[in-house]
């Protein structure tokens, strides 16, 4: 108790950063055993479970490998990668799959920040309204995607229908426009993951110290200073992590433009996924779905990388070194 | 955050409410289809008036066993969620607090593990499972499932716990508190929302997830993720069952989001509990 | 709990009531119930036949004492776990539906058991010479051998609107040029009316409506020696017809409609004519699902002028799992005779399955009362082809570069010939 007054202000320098190379102070072995053993359950299960179908599925990306004409198998190198590449719509799947990601993690990044604060106070009808938001996310992606299919239809949809007789959008639906489809799915993705990301946010906003932000609040900082100098710079772990949680499943969005568009029109809503579930589980091509699912692996790492990049420097500009 | 204006709650709870409600509009759109005669799912031009029937709901009973479609579901969440649980907290809590340069890697190992593609590494598990006789088992998706789950949960967990500043447990650890006592008094008591949202996180995810449990499961372990995609036929799309099923599907949840949220509170101030 | 087994019984108990016929059957089966005790697992495709296939588990009993268990999925899920359950030699499914376009992968991998010298040993029990040569052949035979059983048959049939024609008095299309025409004649955007509806959604959906018409306009997929030609003069002109009714009789949203998508169009009355599965057919005169009862006529689908009447034929044969011991393999095969056995088969289509394949049903009155259609499904057999859609193990990729060709060249991307070439190329490589 006392030790709170005393330190009001001290957990500012204490803030944890994502620069996590703070000093070491002199630490006893016995802390040391005891981290060590918290980890080790985690780290060896998932050693033992992820790793070996992970390492298989790289091996398997070198060979032509396909599980319905086992007698073709053939070491080819890199050739699957270099197919993908050479492949047009591989090609603007990829370009597809960022434009979808970029777009669709921004959007809901800026909502779900706006839907934490406004659920940040306490109460009884903010729990009850999590609860309810939460249901977009409680529904398996394909039937998300048939939902939103069924009312975008131009010809009975009920969305759809009136859109497209009002002139709104093209006559054949949003969904059939190479310039509408992909902006279709996007919304469609922000509809059912904002909440999650709202709620990420939502917990790091709880998490934050209240003494802190009484403070701020004691020295009496407006509301948007308040947000500038105290929230903001204290959640970019949160950000962080949702950042790239949302990142990597968005990249591998799959299950909604199966179903409504199929990748189409004309590959105009193609992606990596689509391309990797149909030549893994409908041709059973494991060569070269392996390859594409690792380059998604790669274009993800990066990403997250650069995220990390762009987190750490915007602490050390707020927080200062 | 005491002394507000009425108004400003009055003005963010409209908010709320008229985001919660545009947001359920296409779920509301997917239940009544449960109530609905097969022939006034849609038309032309697309009315929002029904004759209520429960037709739909006599034929998922006839067509699947919900309860059992039901305790599968509810088993692989529950199994999954704990498990990962188990096993991330404390490891995330561990990287945080180490000081070991190894930490981060490990970190980051975790990330990696996470943004793997299920196409991946579905075939190579498959065969996995199938050698040591968890094939058609609930077992085989827990399992999956807690080790991308755990992942997260370290990550998630590894966020949160280096957001809280060290010295309540530090003091702990100084008046005599064990290490374990430390973790479960201290640092776990003051990353409540941060559990709870890994909870809700672990639960939808494996709630929801069909691609493993489709590969994994059988006729007597799939759960309801699966079911829902029956309706899916290649002639036609039965919305009726869809939105029937997508009762148990839903429901469940959210009474599960109502009662946890009522531990989603503001975390602890600086030391006192 | 309760619940659901009283409402099994119920059900149970009205398909008993309808079935005097099967307990004719179990007395073929000696009274002993020689399979007592066996459980067969049967992964099933979720077309009308598989609520049906469930809803016969328990007569199965009955007559043979084994227990039937029905897996019902849809077809993403079917292929890929039979496959897996196939490659991983997991003994999963006893019993297999086959898409008639597995055959080929399912031969070349010998997945399933080669039945050939079973159907000839049990010719007469199966009473062959009723079943449709063309369905034998394009729904159990790859290369001469029995990779499956038929039991499930599907006519491609022309739905059309009774109502509509009359009113325009028009008759019913015969060539392919008549009902181009007949499209465009009752096409009327202003009373959202359009004369032709067809998948238009890129993959599976587009390439096999496409490839039905293509065949009607005498194009192919395949050459003379067996490889692909899809960029013939021949597919590139249907295509080129094809994109025109899409563009010019087809509702605006086709482009984007899958199978489910241009069912519901027909049924919601706002095209004319679909080319369509005749296991869909009963559907459109039931008053629970459709808004079009009363109005809709079943014919032959059109031909293209000069070229030699074949109509296409679909539908599903059984397979039994290589993989499992010979004591399942024995049981599978006396459900899949059992199940196409006269009576059975001639119950399993009246409540609903849509699967008729036997020469002796297309006359049969009972059936004949319920699906008036069905001198028109016995037209399209005896003229069938079941190869449209060629049954080689490469088959899903070709469909799939043909989906993405396709569904460019409807959405205006590209024109028929240098999206064909394209394909072309790209099936050549899987050679």
């Amino acid at each position: 108790m006392s030790q709170t007054s005393s330190t009001g202000v001290q957990p500012r320098t204490q803030t944890p950063r994502l620069g996590w190379l703070s000093r070491p102070r002199s630490f006893t072995d016995s802390r040391r055993f005891f981290l060590f053993f918290m980890a080790a359950p985690a780290v060896l299960y998932v050693l033992i479970v992820g790793v070996w179908p992970l390492a298989q599925g790289f091996w398997y990306s070198f060979f032509r490998y396909n599980l319905i004409r086992p007698a073709r198998t053939k070491f080819i190198g890199l050739d699957n990668y270099i197919a993908i590449f050479e492949d047009r719509g591989a090609r603007q799947a990829i370009l597809n799959t960022f434009q979808f990601t970029l777009t669709s993690v921004s959007l809901q990044l800026f909502f779900g920040f706006c839907l934490a604060m406004l659920l940040w106070r306490d109460s009884r009808f903010n729990r009850i309204a999590l609860a309810f938001l939460l249901i977009p996310a409680t529904i398996t992606p394909l039937v998300v995607g048939l939902i939103y299919k069924a009312l975008l239809g131009a010809d009975y949809g009920l969305i759809g229908y009136y859109l497209a007789n009002a002139g709104i959008g093209p006559r054949t639906g949003l969904l059939t426009d190479s310039g509408t489809a992909l902006w279709v799915l996007i919304l469609i993705d922000c509809w059912e993951w904002t909440p999650l990301m709202a709620l990420i946010l939502l917990a790091g906003l709880k998490s934050l110290p209240a003494d802190v932000l009484e403070a701020g609040r004691a020295d009496g900082a407006t509301a948007w200073q308040r947000f500038t100098l105290i929230v903001l710079p204290l959640m970019l772990p949160s950000i962080f992590l949702a950042l790239v949680l949302r990142t990597m499943d968005a990249f591998r969005v799959f299950d909604s433009v199966f179903v409504t568009t199929g990748g189409g029109p004309n590959d105009a809503t193609n992606t990596l996924m689509v391309l990797a579930v149909k030549e893994g589980l409908q041709f059973f091509n494991i060569g070269y779905a392996s390859a594409i699912g690792n380059i998604t692996i790669l274009f993800i790492a990066c990403m997250a990388a650069v995220l990390l990049l762009v987190v750490r420097r915007a602490d050390v500009r707020i927080n200062g070194k | 955050m005491a002394q507000v204006s009425g108004r400003q709650v009055f003005a963010e709870r409209t908010a709320v409410l008229l985001i919660t409600i545009v947001m359920l509009l296409p779920v509301v759109w997917l239940i009544t289809t449960a109530y609905k005669p097969s022939n006034q799912i849609f038309s032309i031009p697309p009315r929002l008036d029904f004759q209520p029937t429960l037709d739909q709901f006599r034929n998922i009973f006839g067509y699947f066993d919900v309860v059992s479609l039901l305790r599968s579901s509810v088993a692989i969440s529950a199994g999954t969620t704990v498990l990962s649980l188990l096993l991330g907290v404390p490891c995330g809590y561990a990287l945080a607090r180490s000081r070991s340069r190894y930490a981060t890697g490990f970190a980051y190992f975790f990330l990696a593990i996470r943004m793997v593609p299920a196409i991946a590494s579905l075939i190579p598990f498959y065969l996995m499972m199938r050698d040591i006789g968890l094939l058609g088992s609930w077992w085989a998706v827990v399992i999956i499932n807690t080790m991308l789950n755990c992942a997260f949960v370290t990550w998630m967990m590894f966020s949160y716990f280096r957001a809280l500043p060290r010295d309540m447990e530090e003091a702990a650890l100084t008046d005599g508190c064990t290490q374990l006592g430390a973790f479960f008094k201290v640092a776990v008591p003051a990353a409540r929302s941060g559990i709870i949202a890994c909870v809700l996180f672990c639960v939808m995810f494996s709630w929801n997830d069909f691609l493993y449990p489709m590969f994994l499961t059988t006729l007597d372990s799939k759960p309801l993720s699966v079911a829902l995609l029956t309706a899916y036929g290649t002639k036609d799309i039965t919305w009726g069952s869809l939105g029937a099923l997508a009762h148990f599907s839903t429901i469940p949840i959210v009474l599960m989001a109502l009662f946890l949220n009522r531990y989603f509170v503001q975390g602890a101030t600086n030391g006192v509990q | 709990m309760t619940k659901i087994a009283n409402f099994r019984l119920s059900k149970t108990t009205s398909v008993l009531g309808a079935s005097l016929l099967a307990l004719l059957a179990t007395t073929a089966y000696g009274q002993d119930k020689p399979l007592a005790g066996v459980t067969l697992t049967l992964a099933s495709q979720n077309d009308q036949f598989g609520a049906v296939l469930a809803k016969l588990a328990p007569e199965f009993k009955e007559a043979t004492g084994a227990d039937l268990k029905v897996e019902i999925m849809d077809y993403g899920t079917l292929l890929t776990k039979t496959t897996a359950d196939f490659v991983g030699d997991t003994k999963g499914y006893d019993l297999v539906t086959m898409d008639i376009v597995w055959a080929g992968a399912y031969a070349e991998n010998q997945y399933s058991v080669d039945l050939t010298d079973w159907v000839k040993r049990d010719a007469a029990e199966l009473e062959l010479d009723d079943i449709y040569p063309v369905i034998l052949e394009s729904l159990g035979q790859y290369d001469g051998k029995y990779v499956a059983f038929p039991f499930a048959a599907y006519a491609n049939v022309l739905a059309y609107r009774k109502d509509l024609f009359e009113a325009a008095g028009l008759d019913v299309p015969k060539t392919m040029e008549e009902m181009v025409a007949d499209a465009k004649t009752l096409t009327d955007p202003a009373k959202n009316q359009y004369g032709f509806v067809a998948n238009g959604q890129m993959g599976a959906a587009v390439a096999q409506d496409w490839m039905q018409y293509n065949s009607q306009m005498g194009g192919s997929i395949l050459g003379a020696d067996g490889m692909p030609a899809l960029n013939s003069p021949e597919n590139v002109k249907s295509l080129a017809v094809y994109k025109e009714l899409f563009a010019d009789t087809a509702p605006p949203g086709a482009i984007e409609y899958d199978w489910g998508g241009r069912e519901e169009s027909f049924r919601q009355g706002i095209a004319a004519m679909m080319q369509t599965w005749s296991v869909g057919a009963p559907g459109y005169s039931d008053p629970a699902i459709s808004n079009v009862v009363g109005k809709v006529g079943i014919a032959t689908a059109p031909v293209g002028e000069g070229v030699a009447p074949e109509y296409g034929v679909g539908g599903w044969g059984m397979a039994i799992n290589a993989d499992v011991d010979a004591k399942q393999q024995e049981a599978a095969w006396t459900f899949i005779k059992w199940l196409v056995s006269k009576p059975i088969h001639k119950e399993f289509n009246l409540d609903g399955a849509g699967s008729f394949m036997r020469i002796s049903q297309m006359t049969d009155p009972d059936l004949l009362a319920k699906f008036d259609f069905l001198p028109v499904i016995a037209t399209t057999y005896e003229n069938g082809n079941g190869d449209y859609r060629p049954r080689i193990p490469e088959y899903p990729e070709i469909q799939d570069i043909l989906g993405s060709a396709v569904n460019a060249v409807l959405s205006g991307a590209v024109e028929p010939q240098a999206a064909l070439d394209e394909a072309q190329a790209k099936a050549e490589e899987l050679f």
